[in-house]
C-alpha cells in the first residue's frame, strides 16, 4: 500500500470491508478523512471572517487564501495612503494661499518679491 | 459569507474610488464657475481652460479671499494675476519665503525698504519714458 491515495483508490477502498483493511491503512484513511474535513472546515469558515482576520490577525485562512487577502490590504494601503498624501498636499496648497493673497494685494509690486 | 461575498464585490470600487479622491477634488471649467471666483479671476479668464487642474485648483483657492479684498485690492489683485501664473512653483516658493521674512522686519525698516523699492521704481519709469537724446551734429 505505498501507491498514493487518490479519490479513486478510496472510493474502492471504502466499497470493501474495513476488516479486510490492515491497521496502517485504516489510520491513513482516518489521516486522510480527518485532513479533508479541516480543509472543508477551513474553507466554509474562513471567507466570512477573513477580512476580520487580516486586521486581527486571527484569520483561519488557507495559504493561498491568505496570500490574496494580504495582497488585498496591501493594495488597499496603499491607496488609502497615496489619497491622503494627495489631500495633505492640497491642504499645504490651501495654508499657502493666505500668503499668496497677501503678495498679490500688497502696497509693493510682486518684483520686490521675485527673483 | 454575505459578508466576504459584500466585500468581494465592493473592493474594487472602493479601490477605484480611492484612486479617484484627488481627480475628484478638481477644478471646473470657466462656465462652471460661480460669478464670484469669475470675477476674481477674470484677468485669466482666457486662459482658464488650459491651465492644469492643479494651477485652477490654486487660483480658486485665491478667489475664495477675493469678497475680503478692497477695491484698492482686487485691482492690485487683478493687475498682477497673470504674471503669478506665470512664474513656477520655485519661484512662487521663493517669493513667499521673501514675503515672509520681510513681514518680520520691524515696520518702520519696512517702510524704509518699500519707500526706497518705490523710488527704484519710479526713477525706472522715469528712464524708460525719456527718449534717447538725438546726437549731436
Amino acid at each position: 500500500m505505498n501507491e498514493k491515495l487518490n479519490t479513486e483508490s478510496v472510493r474502492q477502498l471504502l466499497n470493501r470491508s474495513s476488516i479486510h483493511l490492515d491497521g496502517s491503512t485504516l489510520a491513513r484513511l482516518s489521516d486522510a478523512r480527518k485532513q479533508a474535513l479541516a480543509r472543508f472546515d477551513a474553507r466554509s469558515t474562513a471567507p466570512a471572517f477573513a477580512w476580520a482576520g487580516i486586521l486581527t490577525g486571527s484569520g483561519r485562512t488557507t495559504g493561498s487564501h491568505r496570500s490574496q487577502y494580504y495582497w488585498a490590504a496591501a493594495v488597499l494601503f496603499a491607496a488609502i495612503l497615496y489619497s491622503g498624501a494627495t489631500y495633505w498636499q492640497h491642504s499645504i496648497e490651501h495654508d499657502n494661499s493666505d500668503v499668496d493673497i497677501a503678495i498679490l494685494t500688497d502696497d509693493l509690486p510682486i518684483d520686490a518679491y521675485v527673483d | 459569507m454575505w459578508i466576504d461575498g459584500l466585500l468581494r464585490r465592493l473592493f474594487p470600487l472602493i479601490l477605484a474610488a480611492l484612486m479617484c479622491l484627488p481627480a475628484m477634488a478638481t477644478a471646473e471649467a470657466w462656465a462652471e464657475l460661480t460669478p464670484i471666483q469669475q470675477e476674481a479671476m477674470a484677468p485669466l479668464a482666457k486662459d482658464w481652460d488650459s491651465l492644469f487642474k492643479k494651477q485652477q485648483q490654486h487660483f480658486l483657492k485665491l478667489a475664495d479671499h477675493y469678497p475680503n479684498l478692497t477695491p484698492e485690492q482686487k485691482e492690485r489683485l487683478h493687475k498682477r494675476l497673470v504674471a503669478w501664473s506665470k512664474l513656477t512653483p520655485e519661484q512662487r516658493k521663493r517669493a513667499r519665503e521673501k514675503y515672509l521674512a520681510f513681514s518680520k522686519v520691524p515696520p518702520e525698516k519696512r517702510e524704509q525698504v518699500k519707500q526706497m523699492l518705490r523710488e527704484q521704481e519710479a526713477s525706472k519709469a522715469a528712464a524708460s519714458s525719456v527718449p534717447p537724446a538725438a546726437p549731436a551734429h
